[in-house]
């Protein structure tokens, strides 16, 4: 019901702005539990430019790279001045919720120096968790290595609700994702 | 420092090492050449090759083969399934991968469908779990041909307007099929063909062909003025077009350098009879020139994995020639195969080691009476044809298919 309802507010209008950031689909709803425990819902960041990003706490292969190359972006947003109103928010999706607790997840985002009062990293139930990745369009499958097989995405969300630009990590520029952040800060 | 946030930094530093050594590790291990760089890697040797087919007199579906291509299998080299398209007349044609490589976006150059196949939930068993309809009321453009995989979404190039004339341009749909935005391409670039992204550079390459108006028509009836020369480059995160080059006539496949911020690329003009290679300078300005003249008609372009070798099939001259292009001043042709009549579409695996091939080019440009998918070995001494590899595409019950695109699993 809450992702039905996420969907209809987060449909986007046919008088989209004209930008090089196209609206390229509604973002998914989600009610998930955060690192400090307590429930965070997709509409309780409304009106947020969100970047999002899903990953395992003990994956060694690009969910490593993927943190750290969103805390560059965090840091030079930071350095632009531009996470001082709490308009721009980070998420971490687990694809692991069996190993990830919140307190796995809360020691994660302190290893990789994330400023937690602007990123939020997600767990909660097998099924929950299920549902928000294939909601995204996510997938996760065990690989011969032990490890989890998946996609590599980041998901970039206007404060309207849509996914305006999905990023890969052969080209995630920290820079260019700033730019990005404040052109979809800018819009009206 | 605090011993808290040095212990912290203590832990972080092999974690991040690790990371960063599983991604140097898999580097050279990237995908095929010739897909999207923002396509994942197959894991380990392919085991299926799939191939688009044509029914060859367009009375029958169209369907995709699937070949078994593990080396080891008592089936290899055999067609173990048909996946039914469903319609008949479609002359499919390209192929590409979404990024997570678990469905092929198929793109037919007549009836302008686009047919999105579930590789990933039975891989010997292919299923269309889309097509995609009324792409010209979409998009505003008819004959999709390349399908490119950017992050969660597809980039497609299409050869002309929703008349079936001029111009082209380029639309993006959703991993789902939906339609998010056209893209038009600049007034002094009207044609459309190929379409190659490098995204460390942040730029695109876009090439030119003939519309579906012109193709359509038999051979003799074709107009070949009406084809085009034009190359253009791209901001690619404007999707902006900076400048409009020309080359031989007809550039169609865009191979940029594999190497990372290499500014060159390479395209094969196909009624030039050449391969042309751009290159950017300093202040972000491009040139194109002649690379070295080639058989005739060459009409599919690969590369190798370590960039020093491009593969041209000559569709008009019946042979595959391996050039060496290490030296950008001095090309050298390395080897010549000749696999069979009129050779086409190549697919080189990841490792650069095999090359599947098939001799359908387009059904109103076909002059073979039969159809095939062979194998080439690539070693230090050249190309050589694997004599007990040959699929026949001749005697299906529907009878003789035209194999063109190919895709590995």
């Amino acid at each position: 019901m809450l992702h039905i309802l996420a969907s209809l507010l987060l449909t986007p209008t046919a008088d989209a702005p004209a930008s090089r950031l196209a609206v390229i689909q509604p973002a998914p709803g989600f009610a998930l539990t955060a690192q400090d425990g307590k429930a965070l819902k997709s509409t309780d960041l409304k009106g947020k430019v969100l970047l999002v990003s899903f990953i395992f706490t003990t994956c060694s292969g690009s969910c490593p790279a993927t943190t750290s190359r969103m805390v560059q972006v965090q840091q030079e947003l930071t350095r632009q001045g531009q996470l001082k109103d709490g308009r721009v928010h980070f998420l971490s999706i687990t694809l692991d919720p069996a190993r990830d607790t919140p307190d796995k997840l809360r020691d994660y985002l302190k290893l990789y120096d994330a400023e937690p009062a602007t990123w939020s990293a997600l767990t909660g139930s097998a099924d929950d968790v299920a549902k928000t990745v294939q909601d995204w369009g996510m997938w996760a499958k065990p690989a011969a290595n032990g490890q989890l097989d998946h996609p590599s995405r980041i998901f970039l969300v206007d404060p309207r609700g849509r996914v305006r630009e999905i990023y890969h990590l052969g080209f995630l520029k920290p820079a260019w994702v700033a730019e990005d952040v404040q052109l979809l800060l800018g819009e009206k | 420092m605090h011993w808290l946030q040095l212990s912290r930094r203590l832990v972080l530093l092999p974690l991040a090492l690790l990371g960063l050594a599983a991604l140097l590790v898999r580097a050279p291990l990237q995908a095929e050449t010739c897909l999207s760089p923002f396509v994942k890697r197959l894991e380990g040797p392919e085991k299926l090759l799939y191939v688009f087919c044509v029914d060859a007199d367009a009375k029958d579906n169209d369907f995709l083969a699937v070949i078994d291509v593990q080396p080891e299998s008592p089936k290899y080299g055999e067609i173990i399934y048909q996946l039914d398209l469903g319609s008949a007349g479609n002359e499919t044609h390209h192929f590409g991968y979404t990024d997570d490589r678990t469905h092929i976006w198929g793109c037919s150059l007549f009836s302008s469908k686009i047919f999105i196949i579930d590789v990933a939930t039975k891989p010997e068993q292919p299923k269309v779990v889309k097509i995609i309809e009324d792409i010209p009321g979409k998009t505003g453009f008819t004959a999709p041909h390349s399908p490119y995989a950017l992050p969660g979404r597809m980039l497609i190039s299409f050869l002309g307007a929703k008349d079936g004339g001029l111009p082209a341009g380029l639309a993006e749909f959703n991993n789902d099929g939906s339609f998010i935005r056209r893209i038009d391409q600049p007034k002094e670039a009207p044609y459309g063909y190929d379409v190659a992204v490098k995204p460390d550079l942040n730029r695109m390459v876009t090439s030119s062909f003939t519309p579906l108006n012109n193709y359509k028509k038999p051979m003799a009836q074709m107009d070949f003025k009406n084809f085009g020369k034009e190359l253009t480059f791209w901001d690619f995160r404007e999707r902006k077009p900076l400048q409009t080059l020309t080359a031989g006539l007809a550039p169609l496949e865009c191979r940029w350098s594999l190497k990372e911020k290499a500014n060159h690329g390479f395209t094969n003009c196909a009624l030039d009879h050449s391969i042309w290679v751009w290159e950017g300078d300093q202040s972000g300005k491009y040139s194109v020139r002649k690379l070295c003249d080639t058989g005739k008609l060459p009409a599919d372009l690969r590369q190798s994995p370590d960039d020093r070798f491009l593969y041209v099939s000559c569709f008009g001259s019946n042979e595959i020639q391996q050039w060496d292009v290490s030296d950008l001043k001095n090309p050298k042709l390395a080897s010549t195969i000749v696999p069979g009549v009129h050779p086409n579409m190549m697919h080189l695996t990841g490792d650069g080691k095999r090359m599947y091939i098939t001799n359908s080019l387009l059904s109103t440009l076909d002059r073979a009476n039969t159809f095939w998918v062979r194998l080439a070995h690539v070693g230090p001494d050249g190309m050589k044809v694997d004599p007990f590899f040959h699929v026949d595409l001749n005697k299906f019950k529907t009878g003789p298919a035209r194999g063109h695109d190919m895709l590995l699993r």
